[in-house]
């Protein structure tokens, strides 16, 4: 390859220096946390006194993330099956299907999203009760 | 010391593409004497997964087969299960979809021209366009819950409706690329180093190309006008003022000159988007539980992605599953029949900058 005389093309790319005049597009995390957006897809939550226990997250979640687990505290009179949802974060790809189905909107994704945890076992996640 | 034959492996892992691809070559010195494509590393198997899942439950599936540019999987999906199941779609959702696929079109480009610059090493073209690219991420995030896969574009229509104020946000956004992509004329498009080691390289015969079936920026660089969203219009596309930029080089420069074009189109795009977007329902009136039934019965369904034409074949059998589906990517036939040839008395430096100015994206090849 040949290279040509091009005066403007050498001379175009100077601008970039201006860039040390702009403030940086990174934040200094975690000092500064960026605020997830309200529709962000983060943990599940699950409100208790509205779950009906019919199983039609479980039902629809193609990566069988979901288990129907018997409830052991206070829940919902009209929860027949007298079980709640419970999601295994190893398989869930948060595509919140599961809320859609969800007939009395009880199941809902919250914006908080950090996990941290030393166990395994921790990933059968029970949704909060909000 | 005479140069001596050898033969490399270049990749899977390499700046050319997004995704595994890996090509052998072999070298006479610096320059390719033949090169043979090798897939089989990012094999998921989506067409096999979703002949055993119902409508519903494929539906998040398909934006996982191009990382780059989820979207047009998205909108083929639901395309195709519209038109089977018979389906009619609001005019409000169809607006929300071209805004999708016009964002989605320009956040493609941002990453394009990150590999692009990368593959010569200006790699800070390549950190500001990924951070401009992350602002159209920022949107996604607001309207869909997702950055990247977006599972938005819901057989029926859209799942969400546009948040307060959302329209008003990405018209701050494009004002904001708008004079970025000056800068980004300055710093690479007319940049000495990027042009004089793009002109003259990859070039590409018209004649060859329709002959062999290539698509998008590939068909565009040599003259030739063909554009899916012209061509046979979909959504809202024809009631939109759009040019298709073309390039009479066939390099990888006048393809670079075209996807840069193309970023002023998809801006005017969505201009006219934000300004025409109507009142309405955003989803049209579902079965029972969700449940699609397709009948027995198959569609052929095409967009205009970032990279080409996208397709999708779909048949139904009557029951809730979809009984096939094929995905046809412009990779397939830009990695095989293309590269191969293209790559052959090229030198081995430019190997990354061809591959990535054809848009190859592996995971489309091995759906």
């Amino acid at each position: 390859m040949k290279w040509k005389v091009d005066i403007g093309g050498t001379l175009s790319p100077i601008g970039i220096l201006g860039a040390f005049f702009e403030k940086p597009n990174t934040i200094a995390y975690p000092a500064v946390k960026k605020e997830t957006a309200r529709s962000y897809r983060g943990f599940h939550t699950n409100t208790l006194d509205d779950c009906i226990g019919c199983a039609n997250c479980q039902d629809v979640c193609m990566n069988d993330a979901i288990d129907m687990i018997k409830v052991d505290k206070e829940y919902n009179p009209k929860n027949s099956s007298q079980c709640i949802p419970r999601i295994d974060y190893g398989r869930c790809c948060w595509c919140s299907l599961c809320t859609d189905v969800c007939p009395p909107s009880s199941l809902k994704l919250e914006e908080e999203y950090l996990g941290i945890t030393k166990y395994a076992t921790d990933f059968l996640y029970m949704p909060k009760n909000k | 010391m005479a140069n001596r034959h050898i033969t490399i492996f270049h990749g899977p892992q390499h700046p050319g593409i997004t995704g595994n691809m890996s090509i052998e070559l072999d070298l006479l010195g610096e320059t390719i004497l033949k090169a043979t494509t090798h897939v089989g590393y990012l094999h998921r198997g989506f067409e096999k997964l979703i002949e055993r899942r119902t409508v519903i439950q494929a539906f998040t599936i398909v934006c996982r087969i191009c990382v780059p540019e989820p979207d047009p999987n998205e909108v083929n999906f639901a395309m195709a299960v519209e038109e089977l199941a018979g389906i009619e779609v609001s005019q409000r959702a169809k607006y929300i979809r071209v805004m999708m696929l016009e964002l989605s079109r320009l956040a493609a480009q941002f990453l394009w021209m990150a590999g692009q610059s990368g593959s010569i090493g200006l790699y800070a073209v390549g950190q500001w366009a990924i951070a401009d690219r992350d602002l159209i991420l920022d949107l996604f995030e607001e309207l869909t819950g997702g950055r990247v896969y977006h599972m938005y574009v819901y057989p029926g229509g859209v799942r969400r409706d546009l948040p307060e104020g959302f329209l008003g946000r990405v018209e701050k956004v494009l004002e904001h690329l708008k004079t970025r992509l000056k800068l980004y004329d300055d710093i690479f498009i007319y940049n000495a180093s990027f042009r004089q080691r793009a002109e003259g390289v990859g070039v590409i015969d018209a004649e060859e190309a329709v002959k062999n079936g290539y698509v998008g920026q590939v068909l565009r660089a040599c003259g030739i006008e063909a554009d899916v969203r012209k061509d046979a219009p979909y959504l809202v596309y024809d009631e939109l003022e759009f040019d298709i930029p073309t390039e009479q080089a066939g390099d990888v420069y006048a393809r670079a000159l075209v996807r840069r074009a193309e970023m002023d189109q998809s801006i005017r795009i969505l201009e006219q988007v934000i300004e025409k977007m109507p009142e309405g329902e955003i989803m049209a009136k579902l079965p029972t539980h969700r449940k699609f039934k397709l009948p027995k019965d198959d569609t052929w369904v095409k967009v205009e992605s970032a990279r080409g034409e996208f397709a999708y074949y779909m048949a139904g059998d009557g029951s809730e599953n979809i009984r096939r589906m094929q995905v046809r990517g412009p990779s397939l036939v830009h990695a095989y029949t293309l590269l191969e040839n293209l790559l052959v008395g090229a030198e081995l430096s430019d190997v990354a900058l061809i591959m990535n100015s054809l848009g190859i994206c592996p995971p489309e090849i091995e759906r």
